[in-house]
């Protein structure tokens, strides 16, 4: 097989790493929004609570995670597709970490813009929904291509559940090629292909979000 | 362009310390200095003023090399300053600078911030280094301040220390770049006091300011700059009874209404 | 078949016994990426063709998964001749990987010292040498240690990923007990509990070590 046959053999496992991806897209973006506004606004019990769930999925290892609930579920009696599990597990601890950025670019508004949606007359739930979300998801934005970054990458672990993603196709075809370097380089490859793209589209929106930021100063 | 009248005599003393030939600089297409001619004797205490943005910091930084320029000469005891590295760096040895923002090191004590250089630069022992530091933070009045970080130091303690950090070089010339814009106005005199003081020794000084008392208490020149220019240079008195440029006359009008 | 407790809990000093291992990987492979970062950036900050190579080497680990790094370096090292141990191999995956991030944290942490301080430096006649290692590197350290903790703590959580190349850290552990015993859920729960655990006392330990440091600089 020539470098390019190996190219393209791993990248027939595109369309799992991308389903993989958009599938966890569906837990994680709900996640993030229902519970970093959720830090953001609840006090006392229910804030720890709900703390401790978004705890559990961003400060556990995600590889364990996966096999957890991989192994675990169907103990348990629930049977999920291995799709579902790896959605499942990548999404929310993607969500996990996307939660903290919403939560902060909360925080981080000044406490004017509440007020003056108060002085309008303007319901809590409204103010959040109109005038303080709007802000903290733009100005957070570049943090959120970079967790999304971080999801395409993580999905390289559903190879581990058999599922036929890029890494998968690289381990099978060296079970019929020896020839490692042209493999592994591909399959580094592909991904900087799929990631590269995104990454400077969060270069470009950091940019336009926070122009002050990125002069270089110092030595 | 250039009114020359009446400059105190000791001016006319054979030896300049510093003599700087139409010096010009530009950032990218601006020009920010243009054709500046200065003689600086020994002893000499020398306020820059003028409207922001008219090139007084651009020019004193000039002096010390930590702005390079494009066009015409600077000379130290008639040693010429070039465009080299090394040149700046016998500019910098020659001088002491205070900056408008203090610039003390946050990490290092009042003391190690002035121990620092006679340590690295001029390889004095810690003992000597530590006597020589203490001498000169007794002089700016917060000797007790020497074990303290600048963080628990009021601004205008803050730029005692960074007079004292200078001094402890023994340099040939101060040169200040601001030094009270950045302080709250209780502290500015504090500071002033501390420079009226040091004008006293005969250390030659050079400072850009806007605090026209003292200009007229200490200075012996005043040079004012307009647009990269020097627009007006004479002695104090001729310069406040008598500036000749619209433009300074305006700018002293402005100032001392305040 | 149900999830059994006992046999879980029989579990936890097994897998505990590798602790040594996972918290091994985790200081080798933080101080690899440490040194390999701060090298990283004074490259790229010198500029030229090597600063070039090197802000694309960045841009490049950055848009690739560990997964596939250990991979690459697991199987093209012998390629080459080159045999080391896998746990020698995981840290230098794990070295190389987290480079390209710690990179960016020393670059932000220099570019977050005022100018001030080197023009105040040269003012000051120090040699660079002198300003980097008495001015730049102090306040650098100060201003990188709360970044440097939370990557402490993703590389804590990235060295499972070892256990795929058959390292005995804690996930390995678990692995082996579940290959032998054919029960897979109890021991991963074990593991994901413990790896949990561990990363939630690291970040609070890394936190308190911030909270002193944040009080030293205010002195």
């Amino acid at each position: 097989m020539s470098m390019l046959d190996i190219w393209l053999g791993i990248l027939q496992g595109l369309r799992i790493t991308a389903a993989v991806t958009a599938y966890g897209l569906v837990f994680a973006v709900p996640f993030a929004l229902v519970f970093g506004v959720a830090q953001f606004v609840t006090t006392g019990l229910t804030r720890f609570l709900v703390t401790a769930v978004i705890e559990f999925w961003r400060s556990s290892a995600v590889v364990v995670l996966l096999f957890v609930f991989y192994y675990v579920l169907p103990v348990m009696g629930i049977t999920l597709s291995a799709m579902t599990v790896s959605a499942l597990v990548l999404g929310l601890n993607s969500g996990g970490y996307a939660s903290q950025a919403v939560r902060a670019g909360l925080q981080s508004l000044p406490a004017g813009q509440r007020e003056a949606g108060m002085a309008l007359g303007l319901s809590r739930p409204a103010i959040l929904l109109l005038i303080e979300l709007p802000q903290a998801l733009v100005a957070m934005s570049p943090t959120f291509v970079n967790n999304l970054i971080q999801l395409v990458k993580a999905t390289s672990l559903v190879s581990l559940v058999t599922l036929t993603d890029m890494t998968f196709r690289a381990k099978e075809i060296s079970q019929t090629e020896y020839d490692p370097v042209a493999i592994y380089s591909a399959l580094l490859l592909a991904f900087f292909v799929v990631c590269y793209p995104i990454a400077l589209a969060g270069r470009w929106l950091e940019a336009r979000v926070n122009p002050e930021r990125g002069a270089p100063r110092g030595i | 362009m250039l009114d020359r009248r009446a400059l105190p005599t000791s001016t006319l003393q054979p030896f300049p310390l510093v003599r700087i030939d139409g010096l010009n600089k530009w950032f990218g297409a601006l020009h920010v200095l243009q054709n500046i001619d200065l003689t600086l004797r020994p002893g000499a205490r020398v306020v820059v003023c003028g409207p922001s943005g008219s090139g007084k910091s651009t020019l004193i930084r000039c002096i010390n090399g930590l702005e390079r320029f494009q066009k015409g000469t600077i000379e130290f005891e008639g040693r010429s300053l070039g465009k080299s590295d090394r040149d700046a760096a016998m500019a910098r040895r020659l001088t002491g600078m205070v900056f408008q923002s203090f610039n003390l090191f946050p990490h290092l004590t009042v003391l190690a911030n002035c121990t620092l250089a006679l340590r690295r630069v001029l390889l004095k022992s810690a003992h000597e280094a530590e006597e020589i530091a203490m001498r000169h933070l007794t002089a700016v009045h917060i000797p007790e301040k020497a074990q303290a970080y600048p963080a628990q130091l009021s601004g205008g303690q803050q730029q005692r220390a960074a007079i004292a950090r200078a001094l402890c070089l023994d340099p040939r010339i101060m040169l200040f770049d601001e030094p009270t814009s950045a302080l709250d106005p209780e502290m500015i005199k504090e500071v002033l006091d501390v420079m009226i003081a040091l004008a006293k020794t005969g250390v030659t000084m050079v400072c850009v300011t806007h605090e026209m008392g003292f200009a007229r208490e200490v200075a012996d020149e005043i040079v004012f700059m307009d647009q990269g220019s020097i627009v007006e240079h004479a002695s104090s008195s001729d310069f406040f009874s008598r500036a000749a440029h619209p433009r300074a006359r305006l700018f002293l009008d402005t100032i001392l209404s305040h | 078949m149900g999830f059994n407790l006992d046999f879980a809990l029989s579990t936890i000093p097994i897998i505990i016994g590798a602790i040594g291992t996972t918290l091994l990987a985790t200081v080798l492979s933080c101080l690899g990426a440490s040194a390999l970062g701060f090298t990283f950036e004074m490259i790229r900050r010198g500029g030229g063709a090597p600063g070039l190579a090197v802000r694309f080497l960045i841009d490049f680990i950055r848009s690739t998964p560990v997964l596939a790094w250990l991979y690459f370096l697991y199987f093209v090292l012998p390629f080459y001749g080159i045999r080391l141990g896998a746990m020698t191999v995981g840290i230098l995956g794990l070295s190389l990987y987290y480079s390209g991030y710690l990179a960016e944290v020393f670059k932000a942490g220099i570019d977050a010292i005022p100018r001030g301080q080197q023009e105040a430096a040269r003012a000051l006649s120090l040699t660079r040498r002198d300003t980097v290692i008495f001015v730049i590197a102090p306040q650098m350290l100060r201003n990188i240690a709360a970044p440097l903790g939370n990557y402490l703590v993703s590389i804590l959580k990235a060295t499972p990923y070892l256990a795929i190349l058959a390292v005995p850290e804690m996930l390995g552990r678990a692995f082996d007990i579940a290959s032998e015993t054919y029960r897979y859920a109890e021991p991963l729960t074990i593991a994901g509990v413990l790896f949990l655990a561990l990363a939630l006392i690291v970040s609070y330990g890394v936190k308190r070590i911030e909270k002193l440091l944040l009080a030293s600089g205010r002195r």
